[in-house]
Formats: structure tokens, C-alpha cells, sequence
């Protein structure tokens, strides 16, 4: 049995921030919303898709190349890495932009997902609804050859290239490469955790929960919660959709098949609801069980075909479904339920006390 | 004497029979159990390989095997029910976790049947993925002898259903569970039977259904993908109410997205064959925004009432 070298490990370190991202703000609309959210796919997919559709073309244009985009994409994409490799600042506008246009094309979509709520209709038939929008984008997609060539997918520029390039003397391209998926995931992860942690925080997270928990108390109190719904699922979303863009950005290829709703939306739902619902320690520590248990049995996949009776393919389908199955049987709370949360520090609430 | 029936037509109605059995199985789950299945079209799945088996291990016919399609599918429902639904109905688990209970189902039985499929493959040397079964099937007068037998085995159960559920105990017993669980208990119903029944129709016909399916179309464990869409816009068109509008639901939609994709791929190309599924997602976004709560929701009664006066006015200023 072989053990996983560095470059194991540092992958691991990426899918567990992006899917870090996409949690976080998942827990945000179904633990503490409680919106059945089924299309979260989709919202990873504005993001992955428009990354393999926007950047190339832009740097095209800038680059003033009149060629065909999608005939010579390979040549083409080549091009303009060359250009991003010797160039810092253009690289990280790229990337910059593209975080900022992703996050705003899972936002739009977001918004749009969740429009049925205005009609006020049952959250289950929003669950049914996303699930059937997200299978028809995501075939859409498939299919639609003018996006990002369908199957056979299209390179996405690179804008870490340059970190290769300017390495210090006895560093793998490769590893400097990762280092700076990991540095800008990072980055997006603080600034997700920070906002949802505020939000939990904050009068507006105890709103969501009352949300949750009676949304007819809330509606009672003069509150729209049909308004704060579609601005969950917009920012909710808009996270997400970052996400996106940094797994395509991490693999510099993106194909119609990828975001695919079993590994962007039931997986994430898995490790929010082993987590532990409107808990933001739970999630992020149900993340990194599900994504280490995901990427260690792909890795010994080939060991794993002679104990099986079956292909390896089939277990993560198996364990999926009866972890879901099992936790909401067994323990439905997750593995750290639900607790209040306190808006300040322990030494603020006692200086208050003494104060009064 | 030999019928021509055109093929569009054949295939809209085969493929409204399989859609309807599964739009009725989802809508019985909801108003009776409160659990919205979204394993249903893999419950599909599963007939199409109950039949499959009988047909290539034990050698049973395409249509003999029917009767294995609806006990095996009720069985697994049942098992289903007490394996899974209950012990979430009895710790009181919403509605959001119904809907991510049988997500994680249909993902486990998705695995498990391509787990079979590939037993099948090693174990019998048959391919269990991508085939049809249109060589069992019989013609009768220049009719597909699928059309004649899921419509009419549509229609036998349809009617059965009807009258267990309008003229039989169990039926109103159904009825009272559906509306308030608790009530009927009080009254002495044994709910936990009715659930049991409830369970054992959303399995047997699906894969009753399913049965039907390889036939015109090509199947594999993950033919469930293909048809939820069609399903889920069926059963907000009939707007989860009764199993009959449920059908009619069912019905529409899968006529609708059958024949207009086909005239549509006459005039403008084969190339939109594969947004298909786009029909039945437009019907279920208009639905929503237009009449949530279906054609069960539409105002029936007001609607005969004012077509009687155009009449009755139509036949005044006539006379």
C-alpha cells in the first residue's frame, strides 16, 4: 500500500476550503433559514461555468487575438498564459474579477432560484423546484456547445502561473502553484466564515432562526420573510458561486459534466447535516471528515477493488446515502447540536453585568 | 386487420402510463404519509430491473413479469417504510428532513443498482447497462403490444385505486390519515397499516411502470435522472393532491413534452432533442407562479358553473 505524498495533502487542504465555502453558506440558508435548498450545484456551476466561459475571452480580447475563441481555445488559452506567467498584477486582476463576476453570477442565479418564494408557495415545492432547475442547467450546459464546448469542456486561463515562474530556487512549480490556490481559497474562506459567523451572531441570525423555527411568528411581527428568504439564498449563493470559480481556477479545465448535484449539493447537505445544523464549528468540522473520508477512498481506489465485491465507483453512493439515511434517523442534531449563540465575548457580557 | 398507429403516439402514451404511475406513487406519499419521496423515479428503476431479471436470468416473459414488478417494488416499498420512514415519523422529523431522508435514499438505491448491474455483468455475462427489451415485446394488429398493455394495466389499477379509495373503509380510513393522523388514531384506525398499504403502493407502481420503460428506451441504473424532471412537473401540475390529478398531471406533462419535442425537432432540428426535459420544467415554473397549487387548486366547480350560463345565454339568444 503506498502512503499519499505532499501534493495529496495540499489538494486535500484546497477541496476542503472550497467545499468549506460552499457549506458555510449552505448552513446559512437550510440551518439557520431552514430553506430546502436542492440546487446549490448550480450556484458552484455559475461560478466553475462562467470562469471557463469569461476569462479566456476577455484576455482574448485584450490581447487583441481575432481567432475563433472556442475553435482554437487550446492554442488560444496557451496564449494568454504565456502572457499571465510573466505578468503579477494581470494575473491576480484576472482573478480578482472573476471572483467578483462569479460571485455576482451565483448571486443573480440565486435570486432567480428563489423568485418562486414571492408566489408563497410551500418550501417543499422550492426543494423540488431547484433540484429540477439545477438538473436542467447542468444540462444545459452539457449540451450547449457555445458555453463551454459541452463534453469536451474548455482550459481556463491560469492566474497562478506566474507563482511558478518567480519561485524561489529548489520549489516545484506545482507546489507554489497550490500554494497559491490555497493562499486565495484562504482568503475566500476567511471572508465567508467572518460574515457567517457575524450573521450567527448578530440580530439577523437570531431573525433567520425565528425564521426557521415559526415563520408565521415572524410574519405576525411585521416582518417580510418572503424578502429575507430571497436575500439568504442571494448571498448564500453569491458564496457559493466563488467557490466555483476557485475549483476552476484549481483545475484549469472546466467540462460540462462538472458541478455535477450529487458531489455540489448531497454532499455538501451530508456534511452540514453530520456537522451539525446552524452550527458553524459543526460544519466546518463535518466537512473535513466527509471531504478527508472522499478524497482518501478515491486515492486507495485501486487497493479497494479487491476487498470489495464491487467497484469502489458505487461506495461513495453507498456511504452517501445511508450516512444521510443514518444521521437524520440517529441523530438528526448532527455531531454538535445546535446552541445559543452568544452575540459578545464572555468577558463583555460580565463587564456589562457589572456595569449594571 | 392491420392498425397503423403512428409511433409519436405510441410513445407519448407508453411513456404517460410509466410517468403517471409514478406521479400518482409521489402524490400517495405526500398526502397520506407526508413524505415527499424524491426516490420515486428510481422506484422506476427498480422494476425496470426486476423485469430485467426475470426476463434474462429465470426466462419469464416481458408482460408475465409484471406481477413480479408490482410485489417486488411494494416489497422494497414496505421494507422502505419500516427501515427508514418510520423511524423518522416516530422521532417527529419535518418535512425538510423527509425530503433529505429519501435524497440519501435515492442515492443509496442509485449505488446499490449499479452495484447489481455490475453483478449481473460478472456473474451472468449480460450486459445490465444501456439495453432495451423491444425483443419481448409482442405486436397485436400492427400495434405495439407496450401501448395496449400499460394502457390498459394503467387503467385497471387507476380504477382499482379509484375504488378502494371511494367506496371501500380503507379508503376513508386513508382519507382521515391523510388529513389528521392523530384523529384517525383516536377513532381507533390502525394508521400504522395504512401506512404500511400506503408504502406498498408507492413501491409496486413505480416499478410496475418502470417495467414498461425499456421497451422504447434505452435504461440503465440511472434512468431515474431522466424522468424526474417529468415526474416532480407532474405532480405540481396535478398540484400533490389526489391520485387524480396526479394522473392527469402525469398525463399532461409527459404527452406535452413528447409530442412537442417531436413536432419542434421536425421544424427546427434534431439538436433540441436534448432539452426536452425544458417542457416539463416551463410547466412546473409556470404552475408555480400562475396557479401553485395545480389543477387540483383551479376552480372546477365556478368554471362548470360559468360554462352552463354560456351555454344556457347562448341558447337564449339563439331562441
Amino acid at each position: 500500500m503506498i502512503f499519499p505524498g505532499i501534493d495529496f495533502f495540499l489538494v486535500l487542504i484546497i477541496y476542503i476550503m472550497i467545499f468549506l465555502i460552499i457549506t458555510l453558506s449552505y448552513n446559512l440558508a437550510y440551518g439557520y433559514t431552514g430553506i430546502p435548498d436542492f440546487g446549490r450545484a448550480m450556484a458552484a456551476g455559475a461560478g466553475g461555468f462562467l470562469c471557463g466561459y469569461l476569462p479566456g475571452r476577455l484576455m482574448a480580447y485584450l490581447m487583441g487575438i481575432k481567432e475563433d475563441y472556442l475553435g482554437n481555445v487550446l492554442i488560444i488559452v496557451d496564449k494568454i498564459n504565456v502572457v499571465l506567467e510573466k505578468d503579477p498584477l494581470m494575473s491576480i486582476g484576472l482573478l480578482v474579477l472573476t471572483l467578483i463576476l462569479g460571485a455576482a453570477a451565483g448571486g443573480i442565479l440565486g435570486l432567480i432560484a428563489s423568485l418562486p418564494l414571492f408566489r408563497g408557495i410551500r418550501l417543499f415545492y422550492l426543494g423540488v423546484t431547484l433540484l429540477a432547475i439545477q438538473i436542467s442547467f447542468n444540462t444545459i450546459v452539457y449540451h450547449w456547445e457555445p458555453i463551454i464546448r459541452g463534453e469536451f469542456g474548455v482550459p481556463v486561463p491560469d492566474p497562478f502561473r506566474w507563482l511558478g515562474y518567480y519561485r524561489p530556487p529548489n520549489v516545484a512549480p506545482s507546489f507554489m502553484r497550490l500554494m497559491g490556490v490555497i493562499i486565495t481559497s484562504g482568503i475566500v474562506l476567511a471572508i465567508t466564515a467572518y460574515y457567517c459567523i457575524s450573521v450567527s451572531r448578530s440580530p439577523l441570525g437570531r431573525l433567520l432562526k425565528a425564521i426557521r423555527d415559526d415563520e408565521r411568528s415572524v410574519e405576525a411581527l411585521g416582518r417580510d420573510v418572503r424578502k429575507i428568504y430571497v436575500k439568504v439564498m442571494t448571498v448564500s449563493y453569491a458564496l457559493t458561486g466563488m467557490a466555483g470559480v476557485l475549483f476552476a481556477f484549481y483545475q484549469r479545465y472546466v467540462i460540462g459534466l462538472n458541478f455535477d448535484k450529487v458531489a455540489w449539493t448531497f454532499w455538501p447537505i451530508a456534511m452540514v447535516i453530520l456537522g451539525g445544523l446552524a452550527n458553524n464549528k459543526g460544519t466546518v468540522i463535518g466537512t473535513i471528515v466527509f471531504i478527508t473520508l472522499k478524497r482518501f477512498i478515491m486515492f486507495y481506489k485501486a487497493d479497494l477493488e479487491f476487498i470489495l465485491p464491487f467497484s469502489p465507483v458505487w461506495l461513495e453512493g453507498i456511504l452517501l446515502g445511508a450516512l444521510l439515511m443514518a444521521m437524520l434517523i440517529y441523530r438528526p442534531r448532527g455531531l454538535f447540536p445546535e446552541t445559543p449563540e452568544i452575540p459578545l465575548s464572555r468577558e463583555e457580557i460580565e463587564k456589562l453585568r457589572k456595569r449594571t | 386487420m392491420e392498425i397503423s398507429l403512428p409511433p409519436l403516439l405510441s410513445h407519448a402514451i407508453v411513456y404517460a402510463n410509466v410517468i403517471s404511475f409514478m406521479t400518482i406513487s409521489a402524490t400517495l406519499t405526500l398526502t397520506k404519509t407526508k413524505v415527499p419521496n424524491f426516490a420515486v423515479a428510481t422506484f422506476g428503476t427498480i422494476g425496470i430491473y426486476i423485469s430485467f431479471t426475470c426476463i434474462k436470468i429465470f426466462g419469464i416473459g416481458l408482460y408475465p413479469s409484471l406481477i413480479f414488478c408490482f410485489l417486488g417494488g411494494g416489497v422494497i416499498g414496505v421494507i422502505i417504510y419500516w427501515l427508514i420512514i418510520k423511524p423518522l415519523r416516530r422521532r417527529g422529523a419535518t418535512g425538510e428532513e423527509m425530503m433529505i431522508a429519501t435524497l440519501g435514499l435515492d442515492i443509496f438505491l442509485i449505488a446499490l443498482l449499479n452495484i447489481y448491474a455490475d453483478f449481473l455483468t460478472r456473474s451472468f455475462k449480460i450486459m445490465a447497462r444501456d439495453f432495451t427489451l423491444e425483443v419481448y415485446d409482442f405486436k397485436a394488429g400492427g400495434i405495439d403490444g407496450v401501448f395496449i398493455v400499460s394502457t390498459l394495466v394503467f387503467f385497471l389499477i387507476f380504477v382499482s385505486l379509484h375504488l378502494i379509495f371511494s367506496k371501500t373503509n380503507i379508503g376513508i380510513a386513508l382519507k382521515a390519515v391523510g388529513e389528521n393522523p392523530s384523529l384517525a388514531e383516536c377513532e381507533g384506525i390502525d394508521t400504522e397499516m395504512l401506512y404500511v398499504i400506503t408504502w406498498f403502493l408507492a413501491g409496486a407502481l413505480p416499478a410496475t411502470g418502470g417495467c414498461f420503460f425499456p421497451v422504447y428506451w434505452i435504461a440503465n441504473p440511472t434512468t431515474s435522472y431522466f424522468v424526474i424532471v417529468t415526474v416532480f412537473s407532474g405532480c405540481v401540475l396535478g398540484g400533490f393532491a389526489t391520485i387524480y390529478d396526479a394522473a392527469l398531471g402525469g398525463y399532461i406533462v409527459a404527452l406535452a413534452q413528447t409530442v412537442l419535442v417531436s413536432y419542434l425537432s421536425d421544424i427546427v432540428g434534431l439538436w433540441i432533442l436534448p432539452y426536452s426535459f425544458l417542457v416539463p420544467l416551463l410547466t412546473m415554473i409556470v404552475t408555480i407562479f400562475l396557479f401553485p397549487q395545480g389543477i387540483y387548486g383551479l376552480p372546477w366547480s365556478g368554471l362548470i358553473e360559468k360554462w352552463h350560463l354560456m351555454i344556457k345565454r347562448g341558447g337564449n339568444m339563439e331562441g
